[in-house]
Formats: structure tokens, sequence, C-alpha cells
């Protein structure tokens, strides 16, 4: 792999960076949709994918689920968990818009707010999967890094120094 | 100093750091449980706040046969009343509606259920208000059964939602079809008479809540069971039967 040649600490910098960049994303694209729940069940709906009992839970739940995937990665807490959880979102969102592509349904994809049925929407679907794709694999590579710079856990959940000690060989104080 | 006194400083000291890493260990288990705790109520709270703060389901139409702003097929007094709010452009609604006008029409006549189709003008382009206003027209002048013809023929020739839109003159077309006499529908369709009453249809329906089309409406709650607009239409023909 070609960031085994990357420094260590260059790597854990550039950790930060896909944090802050997936981690704004998120907060923004969730920010957008909170104040609005009807509208985010609305463009879940429009995928014509998940059965309608559960798609107003789905709507209500992923503003929030996406606001705070952001925070915990920006501020750089519980980031493998944050980390896994966003990449595992954003597959299903490729697999959303892949499959309304496949089936001909032109919708507004609803990222960032808005939804539902938009005239010649299916232009914006290549661009769309693209930026996912992308932004999953900076959530892969926040997972696969485990620690990097100035994560508020770097310093919440140190693990304690193992310090060696010396205990039997002192001779203080014979 | 002694060895025995020797030995016993450094099992202090052993203790001493032994039990400094389990402060250390216990901090951090702390730690990590307060935010994962955190976390936990972060979610919950948010969205125990969208769930009560989702307007979808808050639809509170006047009754089927009582709006000014649709037309009614069935008796008064059938087991079940469907609402269809609808724009006579949107996709949805065409699709629902070719899926399920013959057989919701069929259950009416038979008595079953009361349906209340409530055209109004929710996207853009000019012909869903054209359109709408041509319904009006048709129903002024030639009553609810050609009105409701008329409403079936336009949507079974649904234009495409990005154009190109049909004239007055196709509308026209399509009301004669229906039943309407030519020379009754022709004036209002061409100057767009019951514009007014476009808008006022329009107002109706956001201040009932309905937030998008189609929105369907059965015994007075919305009804969105199905995946898909065809498993919606399959399920509401079902319900109703």
């Amino acid at each position: 792999m070609v960031l085994s040649r990357v420094p260590p600490a260059t790597r854990a910098w550039l950790g930060l960076l896909a944090r802050l960049v997936v981690g704004a994303v998120w907060i923004w694209a969730g920010a957008i949709k909170l104040p609005d729940p009807a509208q985010s069940v609305q463009a879940v709906r429009a995928y014509q994918l998940l059965p309608s009992a559960v798609v107003p839970t789905v709507g209500q739940l992923l503003p929030v689920v996406e606001v705070v995937i952001g925070l915990c990665l920006v501020v750089g807490v519980l980031t493998r968990g944050a980390g896994v959880l966003s990449a595992v979102l954003l597959v299903a969102f490729v697999v959303g818009i892949s499959s309304v592509w496949a089936r001909g349904i032109e919708i507004d994809c609803g990222c960032f707010g808005g939804g539902g049925t938009r005239v010649g929407a299916s232009s914006a679907y290549p661009w769309e999967i693209a930026r996912d794709v992308g932004l999953l694999l900076l959530s892969l590579y926040v997972v696969w890094l485990r620690r990097s710079r100035l994560a508020l856990e770097n310093v919440l959940f140190a693990r304690p120094a193992t310090t060696p000690t010396p205990i039997t060989t002192t001779t203080e104080g014979a | 100093m002694s060895k025995r006194a020797q030995d016993e400083r450094s099992r202090k000291a052993a203790e001493a750091i032994a039990e400094q890493q389990r402060r250390e260990a216990r901090r951090r288990r702390l730690n990590i449980g307060a935010v994962v705790g955190v976390v936990v109520v972060l979610v919950l709270a948010g969205f125990l706040y969208t769930r009560i703060a989702d307007s979808s389901t808050d639809v509170t139409a006047a009754a089927a046969g009582t709006s000014e702003y649709g037309v009614t097929v069935g008796p008064d007094g059938a087991p079940h009343e469907v609402i269809v709010y609808e724009d006579f452009l949107c996709p949805f609604c065409g699709e629902l509606e070719r899926k399920t006008h013959t057989k919701l029409q069929e259950l009416a006549e038979a008595g079953k259920v009361q349906i209340d189709y409530r055209p109004f003008h929710l996207l853009s382009p000019a012909y869903s208000s054209a359109a709408a206003n041509a319904f009006k027209v048709v129903l002024d002048a030639s009553g609810p059964k050609v009105a409701l013809a008329f409403h079936n023929e336009l949507y079974a020739d649904q234009p495409d939602e990005s154009g190109p839109f049909p004239d007055a003159d196709w509308l026209v077309d399509k009301a004669v079809d229906a039943g309407a006499e030519e020379s009754a529908v022709r004036p209002g369709i061409e100057g767009s008479t019951q514009a007014s009453w476009v808008d006022a249809a329009t107002k109706s329906a956001e201040d009932s809540g309905v937030q998008g089309t189609p929105t369907v409406l059965l015994d007075g709650k919305v009804f969105q069971d199905g995946r898909t607009i065809d498993d919606i239409a399959d399920n509401l023909i079902e319900a109703v039967s």
C-alpha cells in the first residue's frame, strides 16, 4: 500500500484532515435536514426502496445520526466507530442512488435537504456517487489509521503509561 | 538499610505504581463511558425531536364530498372515504391514477367507497395550473361525471414533467372527448377564468397540511402503505375492496 511509505507523522495529520472533511460534510448534511423532518422522510420515501413502515423512522433518525457522526469525527471521539458508521451509511447512499438510477427514477438525492422528484435529476447521479465514494475512502482511512492528530480521545482515552518498574534492582539508600 | 526494609520499600513502590495504573485505567473507562453516554443521549434526544417535529402525517382535510375543491364519486356514507390531493403534472400522481382510477371508480360506483379527487397547483410549469383551471371549467360547465372523465383522460395521457407541454386546444379536445360541449368550455380554458379557484384550492391544500403529491387520505388518515407507488396503489384498492 502506498500509504505505508508515508511517514507516520504525516499519516496522522492526514487522518486529522480526513476527519475534518468527512465530519464537516456530515454535520452540514444533517443540520440542513434537522429543521424539516417531514422533508427528510419524503426524501427517503422517494427512493421507493424501504418498506413504508420503516421509512418515517429512517427519515427522522438520519439527520440526527449524521450530525452526531460528524461531531464525533470533528472532535475526535470514538473516531473508529464513527468512521465505520460513516462508511456504512455512504455505502447505503451509493446503493440507493445507483438503484434509482437503474430504475429510471428521477429524484433529488436529498443528500443536503430537499428530496422528492425532480426533472433531470439523474444527470447529477454520477457526481453524487463519485462524491460519496470519495467520502467513503476518507472514512475507511480514518478507520484504518486508528489514531490521528488533535483528537480529543488521544487525551481522554489515553491508555495508562506502562512504565517499566525497576523495583527489585533498586539500591538507593543501601 | 536492611534487606527486609528494602523489600518492603520495593513492594510499596510497586503497589503505588499499580494503584496509579488502576486509577488511570478506571479514568479511561469512565471517560469512554461518559462519551458513549453523551452520544447516546444526543441521538435519542435528536430522534425524539425529529419524531415530534415530523409533520408528514399531520393532514387534516375536509371530509370527502365537503370541499369546494374537488370532484366526488361514490355515495355519501360509503364504508370508506378516500381523498386524493394531486397535481395534474406530477409523475407519481399519474402513476397512481393510471393504476387505480378504473378499479377505484368501479368500487365507488358499487358503493364501497367515496372518492374525492382534489387537484391543485404544486409544480411550477404552467401546464400544472392550466390543467387544474380546465378541470374546474369542465366541472362547472358539464358537471362532475364529465369532470371525472376529463380528470382520468388528463392522467391517462399525462405529459412529461420536463415538457413539451400541451396547449389550450389540447385541453379543450380532452374536455370534448370526456363529454363536454366545446363552446361551453373553450372560453374558460383559453382565458384561465378559474385561476383564482386554482389558487384557493392550492391554499386550501397547504392549509390542510398537504406537503407533496400525491397525498392520499384513507378514512381521514394519510395512506402511505407500500414501498413503491404501485404497491401503494394495490394496497389502497385492497383496503377499500
